[in-house]
């Protein structure tokens, strides 16, 4: 059977979207890597578990019951690694439904087919590198959330908090009501740049007055919170010891440190969607109309993983791709290009926080010369350097040159950072620097498990070369 | 274990081991969070350049987690504690 | 900017640069452009297979030659290195069928000069410790090998700078008047002499001087593997030849064997096909049961050019003084670097060690030369 729409990624957009578009009466699948549907910012914690719910998991919840209930084929825990169809047909053929290849979460493979694909992918966390960042013991801003709010898990007794935005504080404050303890919080925007965003802030009161009561916690608590400030090293001889910020060392046992998020574009490069990079908005970035739609037919982006937003404005960005994609299809759908105020206001205020989060040179050019940037790969700022000056002009001639990127994470943890060393090296801009192409499988995936049973003689090995 | 945040409802704890050495998690939990509470921060030992192996991302993007549980790779961060697994370096 | 050089060559690949670099090399001022990157294109997205056991069996007697040139690149390519490895060759059939297949291939490819001798699985077992039971035959080659293609345009590129060659990247060409001046997105540029070296794209480019040249375009696809520890020690085929596999020395085992995935001249590679990149690691898995245990982490395409009778096209353009061209040499990758020494050889009035392959026997037609 071929699906209406398939939603890929089950976050607070990918949520959204596929209860609107079932409800608009589309046969819908979404599919989620995770155990259950809901994102990073939104995730359930696992069955069984039952912590004091804040207000991030009542929206969640309540997202998670609007999908439950709308009919769409909902199927977590699965790992797509193959897309195909869509543009990716032979010259002169017409467009091809949608086709993603899957692990399910029963081990077993599956492929599902559909004739519109909204991407819902969300972002991953950009770490700019800094000396001993490898070191065990140092995680990312997100990831301390989901071991907090997920796991119920301090990610250590006496932890240091860094980066940039507002994880920074949410973190903190989450540490600290858990019986951890914050050795510093390391902000890298200045009380300038606070300053400069509260306008924004003001249009959500709600998130304001969350954000003050965090400051206020830590205020209590006595934890010192250095503004304009970046971590230059973590210590430690086999795993994290100590955070060195500047002249100053505070002893710790974890250190989460995060600059802001990228989103998540390998399934829309992968369909060769047109993509522009734009610092405010995370990096590259699909290209969208008013109605979420990408430059490749029935290919439709929402949520932070087509610019950060946050997790508030990204189920009225799945919802306007779901109305956009029934439309497209044909169904007598309600189509409303104008967003209403709330998402206005959710907007308005992601962006300040995007803005705060976007990628700083400063802290790119700080990077000392032996830091390890790819570290799947081991490649330093030097070696990135080093083939600038070899006449590498491209990300992906960098990977040719170096292996940067070439390792089991592809580049989704060091590709931003080294992109912009070696624009700053060229001394071009970033967008310059391109980015890597898009390939399956979207993510590493076991061979043992896409293999499935098969007999040799069921291999379709096409005719040999000629001799 | 006392980095479980107390005041959090869990299912009966069970057993895991690591390299042979048992671990008590809570199943649901996900690997890379149980051993993290169990003060393991090194997942993997060896020569490339991608190890130590640690939890990072802790959302399967970066692959610092991968672990052999029961003769299979899996990435820790998205796989759940089952009573009885068998968990190794990768 | 109009320049005056001896010669221009337009496609930086393997083949554009070997040529390049041996010009340069007798005395001539090159150029060198390319619409891209350095070996950007197939020559580094190949699978680096520096085998005989892949190669047709007119081009074996250059293969061998090309081999002797990876091996000893940084020798006479400034130090350039693509990490070539010599190791042994297996050629593995699993059924009567392709037994019959590669006693028969073995045997032209030996008649050409490729030391291939025929093995039980078992034999084949004990060079390949890695191997899948159930190998009823294997051609043994002992010159055989490897190099990590990625790193082939830098490998070249010092050794074309320290040869006085101006290598113009991101240069693309859109035609060429008269004898020769270059139209490019950087001006004009003239030349004495051109040489075509454009992979799949040597049909447009034969086209400019007026002259239809058909090349057939496979879309390439190759899987590779994440490090692992090691499994396999030789570079493995099978019979069929729609397999090729080698381990790295840094663990990452590269899975090719010309498995076809989506694209075309204009759009270069599209993307993979799913169920040919599973069909390939099926394959993969089958001869090496260790890889079973591996990770895919990624897969690309390389486009590679095809003449009507799948022989290279390297020689003079005919009816057009001081214009050549080479290209669509099977398995290009394995014999580029000689392929582009004979045709230097050639171009500078030297007697080129081994025949070239004059490509009249191509050209049905011909419309107005430049």
């Amino acid at each position: 059977m071929i699906f209406d729409i398939a939603v890929l990624g089950g976050g607070p957009a990918g949520m959204a979207a596929a209860t609107e578009a079932a409800k608009g009466g589309a046969r819908v699948v979404l599919l989620e890597e995770s155990p259950l549907p809901g994102g990073q910012v939104y995730r359930a914690p696992p069955a069984g578990f039952a912590m004091k719910p804040d207000r991030d998991r009542q929206e969640g919840d309540a997202l998670r019951a609007a999908l439950a209930a709308s009919g769409a084929d909902i199927r977590t825990g699965c790992r797509v690694w193959g897309l195909g169809g869509g543009p990716l047909v032979p010259a002169g053929q017409p467009d091809a439904p949608f086709s993603l290849s899957a692990l399910g979460a029963d081990g077993v493979p599956f492929t599902v087919q559909a004739r519109a694909l909204i991407l819902c992918c969300g972002t991953h966390e950009r770490i700019i590198p800094f000396p001993g960042w490898t070191l065990p013991g140092v995680i990312g801003l997100a990831a301390a959330t989901i071991l907090l709010k997920a796991q119920g898990i301090l990610p250590g007794q006496r932890v240091v908090v860094a980066g940039a935005g507002p994880l920074l504080y949410a973190v903190a404050a989450k540490l600290l009501a858990g019986g951890g303890s914050v050795a510093a919080v390391v902000d890298a925007a200045t009380p300038g740049e606070w300053l400069r965003a509260l306008p924004a802030l003001t249009a959500r009161p709600d998130l304001l007055a969350q954000g003050m009561a965090w400051r206020a916690k830590l205020l209590a608590a006595r934890v010192p919170v250095l503004l304009g400030a970046q971590v230059t090293a973590a210590e430690g001889a086999k795993v994290l010891g100590s955070v060195r910020v500047g002249d100053r060392v505070f002893e710790a046992d974890a250190l989460c440190i995060g600059h802001g998020l990228v989103p998540a574009t390998e399934a829309s490069r992968t369909y060769r969607a047109r993509h522009v990079h734009r610092p405010e908005d995370g990096g590259w970035v699909p290209v969208l109309d008013v109605a979420q739609r990408t430059s490749v037919p029935f290919l439709y982006a929402a949520g932070d993983g087509a610019g950060v937003r946050g997790a508030a404005a990204a189920p009225a960005a799945g919802r306007l791709a779901a109305r956009t994609a029934l439309h497209d299809l044909g169904f007598k759908a309600q189509h409303r290009v104008q967003s209403d105020a709330a998402l206005a206001h959710a907007r308005r205020t992601g962006a300040a926080m995007a803005r705060m989060m976007a990628l700083r040179p400063a802290m790119i050019e700080a990077i000392p010369a032996e830091t390890i940037i790819c570290r799947c790969e081991g490649v330093t700022r030097n070696a990135i350097e080093n083939a600038a000056a070899a006449g590498a002009n491209t990300i992906n001639q960098l990977k040719h040159f170096t292996r940067c990127g070439m390792g089991p994470c592809q580049g989704r943890m060091c590709g931003e950072a080294a992109g912009a060393l070696l624009a700053k090296a060229r001394d071009v801009s970033v967008a310059d620097i391109g980015f890597s192409t898009g390939r399956i499988p979207l993510r590493p995936v076991p061979m043992e498990a896409i293999l499935g049973d098969f007999d040799y003689a069921d291999i379709p090995v096409p005719a040999p070369a000629p001799i | 274990m006392k980095l479980r945040i107390v005041n959090v409802m869990r299912p009966e704890s069970v057993t895991i081991t690591l390299g042979g050495v048992p671990i008590r998690a809570h199943p649901g939990e996900s690997l890379a969070a149980a051993l993290i509470a169990a003060g393991h921060w090194r997942f993997g030992e060896g020569e490339d350049p991608a190890r130590p192996r640690t939890a990072f991302c802790m959302m399967g993007v970066c692959q610092q987690c991968l672990l052999r549980v029961d003769g299979r790779l899996v990435q820790g961060c998205l796989t759940p504690v089952v009573a009885g697994q068998q968990v190794t370096s990768a | 900017m109009t320049s005056r050089f001896d010669i221009a060559v337009i496609g930086a690949g393997v083949m554009g640069c070997a040529t390049a670099l041996f010009l340069a090399r007798g005395g001539m001022r090159v150029v060198l452009l390319d619409r891209g990157e350095i070996c950007r294109e197939a020559s580094g997205v190949n699978a680096g297979t520096l085998t005989m056991q892949m190669t047709r069996a007119a081009l074996i007697p250059y293969a061998l030659h090309a081999h002797e040139m990876w091996m000893t690149m940084p020798a006479w390519c400034a130090g350039g290195d693509v990490l070539a490895t010599s190791c042994p060759g297996l050629s593995v059939a699993f059924t009567d069928k392709e037994a019959a297949m590669l006693e028969e291939r073995a045997r032209i490819r030996r008649e050409a000069g490729a030391p291939i001798e025929l093995i039980d699985g078992r034999a084949a077992q004990a060079i390949e410790p890695g191997l899948a039971d159930g190998v009823k035959l294997a051609g043994h080659c002992p010159i055989d090998g490897f190099a990590s293609a990625y790193l082939t345009g830098r490998a070249f590129r010092a050794a074309l700078q320290e040869a006085g060659v101006t290598l113009m990247e991101a240069t693309p060409v859109r035609g060429i008047d008269g004898r020769f001046v270059l139209d490019t997105a950087a001006g004009a540029i003239a030349a004495q002499r051109v040489v075509l070296a454009g992979g799949v794209w040597l049909q447009d480019m034969a086209a400019w001087l007026g002259v239809m040249l058909p090349i057939k375009v496979l879309i390439n696809q190759l899987v590779v593997t994440e490090r692992m520890p090691p499994v396999m020690q030789t570079v493995l085929g099978v019979a069929s030849g729609l397999l090729s596999l080698k381990q790295y020395a840094n663990g990452t085992v590269l899975i090719g064997g010309g498995w076809q995935g989506i694209g075309d001249r204009a759009r270069g590679g599209v993307a993979v096909r799913p169920e040919n990149f599973l069909g390939n690691v099926r394959l993969a898995a089958h001869t090496v049961p260790a890889l079973r245990n591996a990770r895919v982490v990624r897969s690309w395409l390389g486009l590679e050019a095809e003449t009507a009778d799948a022989l290279p096209a390297i020689g003079p353009i005919p009816g057009i003084d001081d214009a050549w061209i080479i290209g669509s040499v099977h398995s290009g990758y394995t014999s580029g670097p000689y392929m582009g020494r004979i045709l230097a050889q050639a171009i500078l009035g030297e007697a080129p060690e081994l025949p070239l392959f004059p490509i009249d026997r191509l050209l049905h037609q011909r419309s107005n030369s430049a």
